[in-house]
């Protein structure tokens, strides 16, 4: 009967028309949540801020652990009672959470204090901008110990690390370069070691620079002149010998009379320092020979004979 | 007299039985395993991904521990072999560089140096299943899953001892994986001759070297610098050596005192007669900030001055 027919259609009209309508509050509800859920990981996670350089090194703690106890597996007796697991905790603490842009010697100086051990007299190598060949030499002649032979530059050498305000704390990312800011997590840390370095100099000291650089083979804005020669200590460092090596078919761009070692010259003798200064130096130059072996200035006076 | 006599015989046995526990206390002759060795190589094996050889990729530092330590635990230390490594070296392997694989007998730190981590030559100790284990120390205990931290067997105990059992399966890998131009440095002052005829190389590595994979075989002998010249290309063991790659199929070619590594001994020896650069001049003099160059250059300037001024005198 036609008003049974039109009833049930619009019933039929209204379970529909209430479907859709469950429908769109069940798709905005939604929506509703997922952007309330996605805001608040976001809270919880927010990215970490965007450097220049490169980021903390992964497997950070392992690295440092192993290197630790590898270098007191060596067997020096002055480095007996370290305890490495202290040691990582205390890099840690200087900077995970933390503002890489604002590091402060406070920062690390417990773990600077885990680490320090004195170093022999007439041992003490300083370096700049020679990186490759003074650990190429310090590592063929183990009467010379750079910075980076030390029980705390070894294990830290090469490494990259900076923290973050937001969680987890380190960041993996990127890290600022020491050109970004003034205080950044790794210049603070290597300039505060670099000082603590030169405290302990005693003795005769030797230092390595570069003489095919065209600033100059010595800077003061590097950390060998705006931080170690002014904490060398005159009554206990005798004398200070440089090593001015030029690349082996590079620019002669420098030398010993060259007015950037003048310069050094007077910062030095203004503080009672004996100075002497020495062009490629032998033994060091050989070294640069053994990656040049056919340049007309590594012939050596014995030649090799071939067999066929 | 009796009464001393049985005091004497009190403290003689009183002293060996104390040195026989004592001895009873080490089991091996040798030195034991190396103190956190484990946090030690699980270090060096990500040092190496991440620092000293990126390039090889990603790899699981522990699970390459616990495949190294599944080797030789929970077993007699002294019948520990080669194979039983064959799950590390398969975790650990990467490719070799080609050209770059140095083999070496009788210099390992002359190696060291010279390889320059990997970034030169590959040696064996630059890769990272050879950087893992170097200058290392391993064993074992029987019915027991700890290592021994007391003594471990030295070769002459046990044939087949942990690190030795390494050493060759690691010997046996990266000879199988080499190729191209292979280079072989031999010590020219060793006792015995440059090339041990029972060693790892003679033994584990020229049977695993691919000759498919290899053009050539560079044998350098270099004698220490106030070393004896005990071998030397063309005599001896070398000769030995040469005939033997030669008879194997390979193309060889032999050099004595390969220049580059006499640089790297010249450097404890520099004033020796063997390590005269010929271009070198008369040794700079070490002065008060003055060197031959600096110093040949003022004279230079204070004449033409002194001639300037003089020539100026008689001008006016």
């Amino acid at each position: 009967m036609p008003s049974q027919r039109g009833s049930a259609r619009r019933r039929q009209r209204c379970v529909l028309l209430a479907g859709i309508a469950i429908l769109l509050i069940a798709l905005v509800l939604a929506a509703v949540l997922a952007s309330v859920l996605t805001g608040s990981k976001e809270e919880a996670n927010p990215e970490p801020l965007r450097w220049q350089g490169r980021g903390t090194t992964r497997n950070l703690r392992e690295i440092v652990l192993g290197r630790c106890y590898s270098y007191l597996a060596e067997g020096h007796a002055e480095l007996r009672d370290k305890d490495c697991l202290k040691i990582w905790e205390s890099l840690k603490a200087a900077f995970v959470h933390k503002n890489p842009c604002n590091a402060t010697t406070e920062d690390y100086r417990p773990l600077m204090e885990l680490t320090s051990h004195p170093v022999p007299c007439n041992e003490s190598l300083f370096w700049s901008r020679t990186y490759d060949l003074v650990h190429l030499y310090s590592k063929c002649n183990h009467h010379f110990l750079t910075l980076e032979d030390t029980f705390l530059g070894y294990m830290l050498d090469g490494l990259s690390w900076c923290g973050d305000p937001s969680a987890p704390g380190i960041n993996y990312e990127s890290c600022p370069k020491w050109s970004e800011c003034e205080r950044s997590s790794g210049s603070v840390f290597w300039k505060m070691a670099s000082k603590m370095f030169a405290e302990a100099a005693c003795g005769v000291v030797h230092v390595m620079l570069n003489g095919s650089i065209e600033a100059g083979a010595f800077r003061t804005s590097s950390v060998f002149g705006s931080v170690e020669i002014f904490n060398l200590n005159p009554d206990k460092v005798s004398e200070i010998r440089i090593w001015l090596m030029n690349d082996i078919g590079g620019p002669q761009s420098d030398s010993c009379s060259g007015y950037s070692i003048k310069k050094l010259r007077n910062i030095l003798e203004e503080r009672n320092f004996k100075i002497t200064c020495e062009d490629n130096y032998r033994p060091v130059q050989l070294l640069q020979c053994v990656h040049n072996p056919d340049h007309p200035d590594c012939n050596l006076c014995i030649s090799s004979t071939e067999a066929p | 007299m009796m009464k001393s006599l049985f005091l004497s015989f009190l403290l003689g046995s009183n002293l060996f039985v104390n040195n026989f526990s004592e001895v009873q206390g080490r089991k091996w002759k040798g030195e034991g395993t190396t103190p956190n060795l484990e946090s030690i190589t699980i270090g060096r094996c990500y040092d190496y991904i991440r620092v000293v050889n990126p390039a090889v990729g990603e790899k699981n530092c522990s699970e390459l521990w616990e495949a190294f330590r599944n080797a030789f635990i929970n077993k007699d230390p002294c019948n520990i072999l080669p194979q039983h490594f064959e799950l590390f070296f398969k975790l650990s392997l990467h490719a070799i560089p080609t050209d770059k694989s140095l083999f070496w007998e009788n210099n390992q730190l002359l190696v060291n140096s010279f390889s320059n981590r990997a970034r030169r030559y590959m040696a064996l100790g630059d890769t990272l299943f050879g950087f893992f284990g170097d200058f290392l120390n391993w064993c074992g205990q029987e019915n027991s899953t700890g290592l021994d931290y007391e003594s471990c067997p030295t070769a002459a105990e046990c044939e087949n001892n942990a690190v030795d059992a390494f050493w060759r399966m690691a010997s046996m890998t990266y000879a199988q994986h080499s190729s191209g131009v292979i280079h072989v440095l031999l010590n020219g002052s060793a006792e015995g001759g440059a090339y041990p005829v029972k060693g790892f190389f003679a033994d584990y590595e020229i049977p695993h070297l691919q000759r498919d994979k290899i053009s050539q075989i560079d044998i350098w002998v270099v004698d220490d610098i106030e070393g004896p010249n005990t071998d030397s290309c063309g005599h001896n063991t070398v000769q030995i050596l040469e005939d033997r790659l030669k008879t194997l199929g390979y193309s060889v070619t032999c050099t004595d005192n390969y220049k580059p590594v006499m640089f790297l001994l010249c450097l404890d020896n520099p004033d020796h007669s063997k390590c005269t650069l010929s271009s070198s001049a008369p040794a700079a003099q070490r002065g008060p900030i003055s060197s031959d160059r600096g110093g040949s250059w003022n004279k230079l300037m204070f004449v033409s001055f002194v001639g300037f001024l003089f020539r100026s005198v008689l001008v006016y």
